[in-house]
């Protein structure tokens, strides 16, 4: 090789140049250690039970692709309006943000580009099976699961056909949740998209346990989401006492549009979400309203917010007390309640309470229990697993023989009570049902593994039908892994909200919107974690030029003939799309 | 036109005055109203100038190298703990040949913490292949901006201007503001011989073998000799135009004096007080300014203390486990004559504190008083430390 090297020299000036190419220097074979590419999966994504690629919703949101990002999160939730409103997002209790500053507010991302679609008018285009297939799915129960159950099979190719009880679907959503957090309309939106993919919903339809062995030969599978209706009892003297009431068929009256006048002090026996939606009901219809809670507020099973929602609607809690009789004098009832006191745990985790002192009472002018329900008629509960019977993360699958497949999900199978939680069983369910169909009973496990999220066990459909999130490694991008010194400081966006005065007064959705440029913003706070979002750090830190970029810009490549393994790429990657792994072989 | 203008603001004309294309810094006390003006200027429109901002000294002066290298004007600024961390780029200006001009201001290094005047800073850089110039005044530090770039650009050699810290560049004085006209005609656009080429792309300061090295290298001193050669014409096209000189170095009353006290800086003002009161007293006492450290000026040095009987080094600097840096260099300097007077060296001000008429007489008398000097060098005014251990 001959070297041409050109030496400008005057007197006084001797000056090295090389007026060579160095690409005949191939310092790739200095290397030790390899960059590569490799997308991860966030933590968000990960901790939601639906499984949503949230680092890529808020990818796409920051750069003003609302319907992208909106498509993105109806791949894997049909409810994005509705989660937006009422999940309790527990993807923002796993933000790496929450390390920096405040974690990212998804739940309000997911809302604004719901209602944003919404607004639009806009068709969404997702990715589904073109193929059809044979098996018709039978889906019981018009509620969250049931719904969600029918979304998937039909992108999966399934005939579905839905059955509902009550003369309207929604389930739960429809009955159980008030307005003032989740507006019918917006329910009813949501309803109308899955209706629009030409999925029967049968109401006033009931089903009876026949059905189950009636719907062989006609359907391949049942799906059953039919949720808790049967209300728990107190198991106390007088709980059946006239003007003691249901906490859940109350909500439902008001959801009819039933607005009774209500006063004096109110008691909900109670601590789930339920209990505290029946006091802030009753707060809004004129009522006093006192929560009673066996266990310390700590241990309500109703989400935090929702509580401190309700305390600032002017509802009062008080924990610790059990009750023990309800009767009524002079129009009144009388409630005697035994004060109770933590002593050690129970099995559950939870404090264990023994009675604590003498009993004392307490006079309302109604009573509400909502301290749950149970699953309507036997025969919607899951069987106990055997070699027939598997039971999943949300949901469980009985194959026995004589019957169509059942799957059994939402509140009834799943791993908690929550809407997002009726997704992730029907998505369970359904991709439980494609493999089963089309890959048999023995590749079960196997195909359900495939298709997690990180390490589960949310579920992804678009892994399953060979998406590209498949790519992704199953590594869990940890805050210690995003580098942070490409990151500002800026405060989580604050909920615009009723004040508590204007809420009293009816029952009007709480939260309001937020605007675009707000939630470009908020969305541009997200890490991005495990995601390449093309900021092209990678290709200005490479000392060896080795980073090529593909047409437009998107899809990059590393030329290792070069590329001597220096690191850079990967230690400047702000959000860990890259890793640096030791070089193999010689 | 006169203006009343702080030293670092006589920089920051100067550097508008001689049309810099790129100026490149790092903000630091007592270097900031350089840039901090000059950033003014560039927004302003003043200056059709890049400023640009990076996160540290190092990249401020290799930013200014890749500039330079198309073949423009480039300028920097800093001090003490920033030129410390220009220190590898230093060597790399010099050996690409490039003739930026920085202004740094003396600044005692750390710890402890001292933002002050001591000139160890720039004189650990003696080495790097700088030209270095030691001012005295607002006016001197504008002439010297702007002549830096002829002399530079004519041997190809980086230059920096020193000046005192606050004594010099938070001082205001009268300074004469020269027309743009005026300066265009001392200092035409730069006209690189050589510089990056699209058409023509090469790599600059590639590997370089044992057998050419050492010729680069060569030629670098080559190049700080025709600095000097080159020297005197320029100024006397400066003083042509604007009718000032500083020479190399300023010998004041020299000849038939007993006693030379030699200094740099700021001080040097002081010191033309005292010489005229000494003087005044029949005492035969003279004053050699040395402005120039880089080349040295060996000859002028051995020509204006050759003749005296004694002479005296201030030193706002210390090399330690040596002597004052400058006392060094003058003992280097005339060691190889026969008859050399002996060079007394002392140690003042450092960390800012004040050198003033008495510290510089309280000298002159040491000096008198002594045949020889009776070690390299004496530190004046020392107080008493008291040990509480």
């Amino acid at each position: 090789m001959e070297k041409r090297n050109d030496t400008a020299k005057t007197s006084l000036l001797i000056l090295p140049r090389t007026f060579t190419s160095t690409e005949a220097n191939k310092t790739g074979s200095w290397r030790y250690l390899r960059p590569r590419y490799e997308e991860k999966t966030s933590p968000c994504s990960n901790a939601c039970p639906a499984g949503e690629d949230i680092a890529r919703i808020e990818m796409l949101a920051e750069e003003g692709l609302f319907k992208e990002a909106w498509e993105t999160i109806l791949r894997e939730n049909p409810f994005p309006a509705i989660c937006g409103r009422v999940c309790f997002h527990p993807c923002e209790g796993r933000c790496n943000r929450k390390e920096f500053d405040e974690a990212v507010a998804i739940h309000q991302i997911e809302r604004f580009l719901a209602d944003t679609a919404r607004k639009n008018d806009s068709k969404p285009v997702i990715v589904g099976r073109n193929e059809k297939r044979p098996e018709k799915i039978a889906i019981a129960g018009a509620g969250p699961a049931g719904l969600a159950a029918a979304y998937f099979l039909t992108r999966l190719g399934y005939g579905c056909e839905i059955f509902e009880a009550r003369e309207e679907a929604g389930g739960i959503l429809r009955w159980g949740i008030p307005p003032y957090r989740l507006p019918l309309d917006v329910l009813q939106a949501e309803i109308a998209r899955i209706q629009d993919l030409g999925i029967p919903i049968r109401t006033g339809t009931p089903l009876g346990p026949s059905f189950l062995s009636e719907a062989r030969g006609k359907y391949a599978a049942v799906f059953l989401g039919c949720g808790h209706s049967r209300p728990r009892g107190l198991g106390i003297p007088g709980e059946d006492l006239e003007g003691v009431e249901e906490g859940l068929p109350f909500l439902a009256s008001i959801r009819r549009g039933d607005m009774p006048k209500i006063s004096g002090p109110v008691a909900v026996v109670g601590g789930g979400n339920s209990a505290v939606d029946v006091a802030r009901s009753v707060a809004r219809l004129g009522g006093e309203s006192w929560i009673l809670y066996r266990r310390r507020r700590e241990d309500m099973p109703a989400f935090e917010t929702e509580i401190l929602q309700a305390l600032e609607e002017g509802v009062k809690i008080r924990e610790l007390l059990a009750p023990v009789r309800l009767e009524r004098k002079n129009g009144r009832f009388v409630f005697t309640l035994q004060p109770m006191r933590v002593d050690g745990k129970d099995v559950d985790g939870r404090g264990r309470i023994v009675p604590d002192g003498d009993v004392e009472t307490m006079e309302f002018a109604k009573v509400f229990k909502a301290i749950g329900e149970e699953a309507g008629e036997d025969w919607y509960r899951p069987p106990a697993e055997d070699r027939d019977v598997l039971r999943l993360s949300n949901c469980t699958v009985s194959m026995k023989p004589g019957l169509p497949v059942l799957v059994y999900g939402g509140d009834l199978a799943a791993s908690l009570k929550s809407v997002v939680h009726a997704v992730a069983s029907a998505k369970e369910g359904a991709i439980a049902l494609d493999i089963l169909f089309r890959e048999g009973r023995e590749n079960l496990s196997g195909g359900l593994l495939k298709c997690r999220v990180g390490e589960g066990p949310s579920l992804s459909m678009e892994i399953h039908l060979g998406g590209p999130r498949g790519r992704r490694s199953s590594h869990i991008v940890s805050y210690s892994e995003i580098n942070a010194d490409y990151f500002q400081m800026a405060p989580r966006i604050t909920q615009p909200r009723l004040l508590p005065e204007e809420r009293l007064k009816g029952f009007d959705e709480i939260d309001l919107r937020i605007s675009a440029n707000l939630a470009i913003r908020e969305a541009g706070r997200c890490f991005n974690c495990g995601l390449c979002n093309q900021c092209d750090n990678c290709f200005l830190f490479c000392p060896d030029m080795s980073i090529h970029r593909g047409e437009g810009g998107t899809d990059r490549w590393i030329d290792y003939d070069y590329c001597k393994g220096c690191g850079l790429c990967a230690a400047e990657c702000p959000r860990n799309a890259m890793v640096l792994e030791e070089e193999k072989g010689s | 036109m006169k203006r009343v203008l702080e030293g670092s603001q006589a920089v920051a004309e100067a550097v508008r005055l001689s049309r810099v294309a790129v100026i490149s810094a790092y903000p630091i006390t007592p270097q900031t109203h350089i840039v901090e003006t000059l950033s003014d200027f560039c927004a302003q429109g003043k200056m059709n100038a890049r400023f640009l901002r990076v996160e540290s000294e190092h990249s401020a002066l290799a930013s200014l190298i890749g500039a330079a290298t198309t073949g423009v004007r480039a300028f920097t600024a800093t001090s003490g703990q920033g030129l410390a961390l220009m220190h590898e780029v230093l060597h790399w200006t010099s050996g690409a040949r490039l003739p930026i001009v920085m202004a740094e201001v003396n600044r005692a290094l750390a710890p402890g913490w001292n933002i002050w005047i001591d000139q160890t800073d720039s004189l650990a850089q003696r080495d790097t292949g700088w030209i270095q110039f030691y001012c005295e005044s607002g006016q001197e530090v504008l002439d010297t901006v702007i002549q830096s770039y002829r002399l530079g650009e004519e041997v190809n050699m980086p230059v920096m201007v020193v000046l005192d810290a606050f004594f010099l560049s938070h001082t205001y004085e009268p300074v004469d503001v020269p027309e743009q006209e005026e300066v265009d005609r001392f200092l035409p656009p730069f006209v690189p011989k050589f510089k990056a080429d699209p058409a023509a792309p090469c790599a600059f300061g590639p590997l370089v073998p044992p057998a050419a090295y050492m010729e680069m290298r060569h030629s670098m001193a080559q190049a700080m000799e025709e600095a000097l050669r080159c020297y005197p014409a320029m100024e006397e096209a400066f003083e042509g135009l604007f009718g000032r000189r500083y020479g190399m170095v300023e010998a004041v009353h020299c000849e038939g004096s007993d006693i030379v006290l030699v200094t740099t800086g700021t001080v040097t003002s002081t010191c033309r007080q005292v010489l005229e009161e000494l003087r005044g007293k029949g005492e035969k006492v003279g004053l050699l300014k040395l402005r120039m450290f880089r080349p040295f000026p060996t000859d002028e040095i051995r020509r204006h203390l050759g003749g005296a009987k004694k002479v005296a080094v201030i030193d706002r600097n210390f090399s330690f486990g040596a002597s004052g840096i400058f006392a060094q260099e003058i003992r280097a300097a005339l060691c190889n004559e026969p008859g050399h007077p002996p060079v007394f060296g002392f140690v003042a001000g450092i960390g800012g504190r004040d050198v003033t008429a008495d510290t510089l007489k309280g000298i002159y008398e040491h000096v008198k008083a002594k045949e020889s000097p009776d070690r390299e060098s004496v530190w004046v005014g020392l107080q008493e430390v008291r040990n509480e251990a």
